[in-house]
């Protein structure tokens, strides 16, 4: 073998910065000045790596791969062979996922180092890692990194959340460290099986050998392995029915802190399910069954939204509802519907932050966040209550914004494979999110707070003194949600900026709905 | 003597019901909004097991109109089994996996 080993070197830098970033903070603890500029030039070291990437793999422990036909060993990705070494893989999915939770990133920190106060250190350590382990489980192309990619993940969703310090935080944190065990477990019994089939690790390696073999006798397993994997899947996500533990982890965590848990949630849900397509997406009633839990998600999320009274929940179970659009178009499979599924987590990351970046500033009049208490904010931020409404356009799949056009893609995606049911719940979903966000949105911004008798006898506290409890919103608030607002307009209205990224990946996975 | 109320008084009467509180409020929309999209929902859910077995769909989409009909108000069921307490997650898990491998088995 004459041809030396080419790993990239962004793949490297994409796991090992946050690493040291989390470290760095960490020691320095409540020195927030430090922490900021640190964390800061971090977050965009990473977000100009993944621009300026080429494309390529990363062969973590260095064997060569073993080509079947010649028993020669090759570091030439592009042959067909056996890869002994854990891979990654950094292309133009991973490229435009990882440059968009990069980007979500810089402006978590740029929110979190102004407006907490203590123990930053740690907390911001936590949402690198965070960063970190989405960009592994989209970027792992091996069984085991998957598996304890998804694992870190969990552990440091529970640690985000808990950091929040309120009560029903640590409640959530716990629930879901208790689940995430079960979950994790049922992963790596999924990898097992899978390894024990296949004897590979190397998840093209264990497809190719599916694929190749006959394995009518051995199909069981295979289900089980699957179903193994669903329920890995449904716990990334929050799917149907993890969905009341996860929207409670997004409901406990700060705003800007569910901004990112959100993201994660998103990539684990694309890299999960694209794994589980490639694996099983030819075995027959498995897309079906994915594609039922994704529908239900889609039709509990949004129905439960409807319920709240409060934005952080409102917000925390549209986010799950939203998660079933992802997966309807993974699990459908085809072209058109893994465009726009993919397309989907791209728009789904950028509104919702929107919108939770809306609902931390809403923190900021001293009043919470439910609806009940908060009210008539438009008169005092009328900029917050324009982006929070252009925000609740593009979730509600309004043109010109970004979810219009990957809601448009998945439903005529859904029309084309004979699945009319699909599309339709698609729109309900599309009209339902629009009522449950605009419930929430007028009563806090446009419901003019109400005088109560008791007002004019001066027993209450007067505007003046409520007025105290109000500290203004920080400038990077506002600008973060400008940059979003502005994103998702633009990719609305020239939706090929990010799907030209998508069609390779969409390309190479995807089975027509009835083979 | 003949009824002058509306569809919409006897809805919202019929809401408030199990509602409580104001019929004004901003949760009375919430919930009745919320009944009719679980009706709708899961009425075109169960027209989807047409990808399953044809005969079989048509039979379940009945039997799931009748169900919708005598449990009715099923916002209040939904919203109660949407809890999060760990015990009813773990239950409903449970009973999920279980069918999960039961269609993968039965398609195979």
């Amino acid at each position: 073998m004459t041809e030396s080993i080419s790993n990239l070197w962004s793949i490297a830098l994409l796991v090992t910065i946050p690493i040291f970033a989390t470290i760095i903070v960490n020691l320095l603890f409540n020195r927030n000045r430090a922490i900021k500029y640190i964390s800061l030039i971090s977050a965009l070291s990473l977000v100009v790596i993944t621009i300026l990437s080429p494309y390529g793999f990363q062969w973590f422990t260095g064997q060569p791969a073993l080509n079947p036909n010649t028993l020669t060993f090759t570091f030439d990705a592009s042959i067909p062979a056996w890869r002994m070494a854990l891979e990654f893989y950094f292309g133009p999915l991973q490229q435009v996922l990882i440059f968009v939770m990069a980007l979500i990133l810089v402006l978590v920190i740029g929110i979190a180092t102004n407006g907490l106060t203590k123990n930053q250190g740690p907390y911001i350590g936590m949402i690198f890692l965070l960063f970190m382990s989405a960009a592994i489980i989209i970027m792992v192309n091996d069984l085991y990194h998957l598996w304890i990619a998804v694992e870190i993940g969990s552990l440091v969703v529970v640690g985000v959340v808990a950091a929040s310090g309120e009560g029903i935080g640590q409640k959530a944190a716990l629930k879901y460290a208790l689940f995430s065990a079960l979950s994790g477990a049922g992963l790596a019994i999924a990898l097992a099986l899978i390894l024990g089939l296949t004897g590979y690790s190397n998840i093209s390696d264990a497809i190719r050998y599916i694929q190749t073999t006959n394995l009518a006798g051995m199909s069981s397993i295979l289900y089980v392995a699957f179903g193994f994997f669903i329920l890995s899947w449904i716990y990334a996500g929050g799917l149907v029915p993890i969905h009341p533990l996860k929207s409670e982890v997004y409901g406990a965590a700060f705003p800007h802190g569910t901004a990112m848990l959100q993201a994660q949630s998103k990539l684990m849900l694309v890299a999960i399910g694209l794994v589980m397509l490639r694996l099983f997406g030819s075995l027959p009633f498995a897309r079906e069954v994915m594609l039922s839990i994704s529908v239900l998600t889609m039709m509990l999320g949004v129905v439960m939204a409807l319920l709240q009274t409060d934005l952080r929940w409102i917000l925390a179970y549209l986010i799950v509802s939203h998660s079933g659009l992802v997966t309807v178009g993974i699990s459908l499979g085809t072209y058109d519907a893994l465009v726009g599924g993919l397309f989907q987590a791209v728009n789904d990351v950028l509104y919702m932050s929107v919108l939770l970046l809306g609902c931390e500033a809403v923190y900021y009049f001293g009043k919470g966040t439910s609806t009940k208490t908060a009210v008539g904010i438009a008169k005092k931020a009328p900029w917050l209550a324009l982006a929070m409404v252009l925000g609740t356009f593009a979730a509600s799949g309004i043109p010109p914004f970004n979810g219009f056009q990957s809601k448009i893609i998945l439903i005529q995606s859904a029309l084309k494979v004979g699945l009319p049911e699909v599309a339709v719940v698609i729109l309900i979903l599309s009209v339902t999110t629009f009522i449950a966000l605009f419930r929430g949105i007028y009563s806090i911004f446009l419901k003019p707070a109400e005088t109560t008798p008791l007002a004019v006898s001066g027993s209450v506290p007067s505007e003046a003194q409520e007025d105290d409890k109000e500290t203004p919103i920080p400038r990077g608030l506002y600008l973060s949600l400008a940059i979003l607002v502005v994103i998702t307009l633009i990719l609305g209205v020239y939706p090929d900026l990010v799907i030209r990224f998508l069609t390779p990946v969409a390309q190479a996975v995807s089975i027509p709905w009835y083979p | 003597m003949v009824s002058v109320d509306s569809l919409y008084d006897k809805i919202k009467r019929w809401t408030v019901e199990f509602v409580g509180g104001s019929g004004y409020s901003n949760q009375m929309t919430g919930y009745m909004t919320g009944e009719l999209q679980t009706v709708v929902f899961t009425l075109i859910l169960a027209s989807l097991f047409r990808i399953f077995s044809i005969p079989l769909g048509m039979v379940l989409l009945i039997a799931v109109a009748a169900a919708l009909l005598y449990f009715a108000p099923m916002i209040v069921h939904v919203e109660r089994e949407s809890s999060n307490d760990l015990n009813r997650v773990l239950f409903w898990v449970v009973i999920y996996f279980a069918v999960i491998i039961a269609v993968t088995l039965w398609g195979r």
